[in-house]
């Protein structure tokens, strides 16, 4: 069950390029770049990443979403909740 | 016939008056351009005469200008306790597609207060090693060997590529592994970690009549918006060459022609995979990834893959 008053915040080992719509994220371990695990957003992807900045809770991102996308709070949840697991998981985002 | 080549003292100061089956000749300073860097190596009043590999004797040039000036001398400097190791490489070679290590160390690079120290071991002369000093602001580097005896070559390999790939660095341009062909007034990259098929794909363009720029390694500079790929000296007989660049492709195996263009994030994503890079803050790696986007905005890229025949120039042709 995800903890929707989770708040959460760029890592601060990432290097980011926004590039049209969307995000290339790469990650540096020792200051060096891993080219070979580069992660890109596509544009939900960055919208999410963009509002992520250590104040806003899991809760508020979705509300983000569906005001932005005029999608289903149940929709919009499960994209944000996906999104942040994943991103933490490969350490990308901190809590 | 073994080429001999001859040089007179000259305005520029250099001379040469020995002629060797894989060296150019001796001489006390010369200028390379390569990729567009001017590159003066010169012998401190201590150093050892310079005998640069015949591979870099078209890129002799006598332009008195410089992007950076490497004074060659005897010994050795090391890194202090205290200094930063930013690298460490190990030395591999490839035997029947398998990558075998040889050697943990082969070079490896140090920051000492605001300088850059790169060390390296020469494989094709183990008895040498050297350390480059140097600095990506400055423009003055200096370069010390060991046991280089009377006459040395400064840049052996891994140096050479070691120094484009700083000047790479300082410049925001990018060195890629790509074989890369120019044909009817439009230039084609073909990048690939090893085994995915450039040498291949440069011999069929090459068949066909098609300037191969090279077919291993590029450096990518633009110029007012405008991309190039040029050649680096790896080979024996290589020329300087340089081409517009127009299209890129990412090479994969396949049993048949397949083109997938890449789009915004995803094809800057592929492309930095392919590019040799060793960044060592946020910094340097936030401009590289301005230049590979910047590069992908403007030069079309696309997935490819390719039956090794001549079809697939067909299928490019007809598809550009």
């Amino acid at each position: 069950m995800a903890d929707l008053k989770a708040v959460y915040s760029h890592s601060r080992n990432i290097v980011t390029r926004k590039t049209g719509n969307e995000y290339i994220l790469v990650p540096v371990a020792n200051n060096i770049a891993d080219m070979n695990s580069v992660f890109t957003l596509n544009e939900t992807g960055a919208f999410i990443w963009e509002h992520i900045d250590g104040e806003r809770n899991t809760e508020d991102l979705i509300d983000c979403l569906v005001a932005e996308y005029e999608i289903g709070r149940e929709e919009a949840e499960s994209d944000v909740v996906s999104f942040l697991e994943d991103m933490n998981k490969y350490l990308i985002i901190n809590i | 016939m073994q080429d001999v080549y001859s040089y007179r003292e000259s305005s520029v100061g250099f001379y040469a008056y020995c002629m060797q089956r894989d060296q150019i000749g001796r001489m006390r300073s010369y200028n390379l351009n390569i990729a567009g860097y001017n590159i003066r190596v010169e012998s401190a009043d201590d150093g050892p005469d310079l005998c640069p590999g015949q591979r870099f004797r078209r890129n002799i040039t006598e332009s008195a200008e410089y992007d950076v000036r490497i004074r060659v001398h005897h010994g050795c400097i090391r890194p202090d306790e205290d200094a930063e190791r930013l690298f460490v490489a190990p030395y591999t070679v490839e035997v029947n597609g398998y990558k075998i290590r040889r050697s943990i160390n082969f070079w490896s690079v140090y920051r000492q207060n605001g300088d850059m120290l790169l060390l390296t071991n020469f494989p094709e002369h183990p008895e040498k090693k050297a350390t480059l000093r140097f600095s990506l602001g400055l423009r003055e580097w200096d370069l010390y060997i060991e046991n280089a005896g009377n006459e040395t070559d400064p840049l052996d390999y891994p140096l050479d590529g070691l120094i484009l790939y700083y000047l790479t660095a300082i410049n925001a341009d990018i060195m890629i592994h790509a074989s890369g062909v120019f044909y009817n007034g439009k230039g084609y990259l073909f990048s690939g970690v090893s085994g995915k098929g450039k040498t291949t794909m440069a011999k069929l363009w090459d068949n066909i009549g098609a300037e191969v720029i090279h077919d291993d390694r590029l450096i990518i500079r633009c110029n007012d918006g405008l991309f190039r790929m040029h050649n680096t000296p790896i080979y024996r007989n290589d020329w300087p060459k340089s081409a517009t660049l127009d299209r890129i492709f990412l090479l994969d195996h396949g049993d048949d022609n397949r083109m997938s263009p890449l789009r915004e994030a995803s094809s800057v994503s592929n492309v930095v995979a392919n590019c040799i890079q060793h960044n060592y803050s946020q910094e340097m790696i936030a401009r590289f990834l301005g230049s590979v986007s910047l590069m992908c905005s403007k030069v079309p890229v696309a997935r490819l893959s390719f039956r090794p025949d001549r079809s697939i120039i067909e299928y490019i042709l007809r598809n550009d």
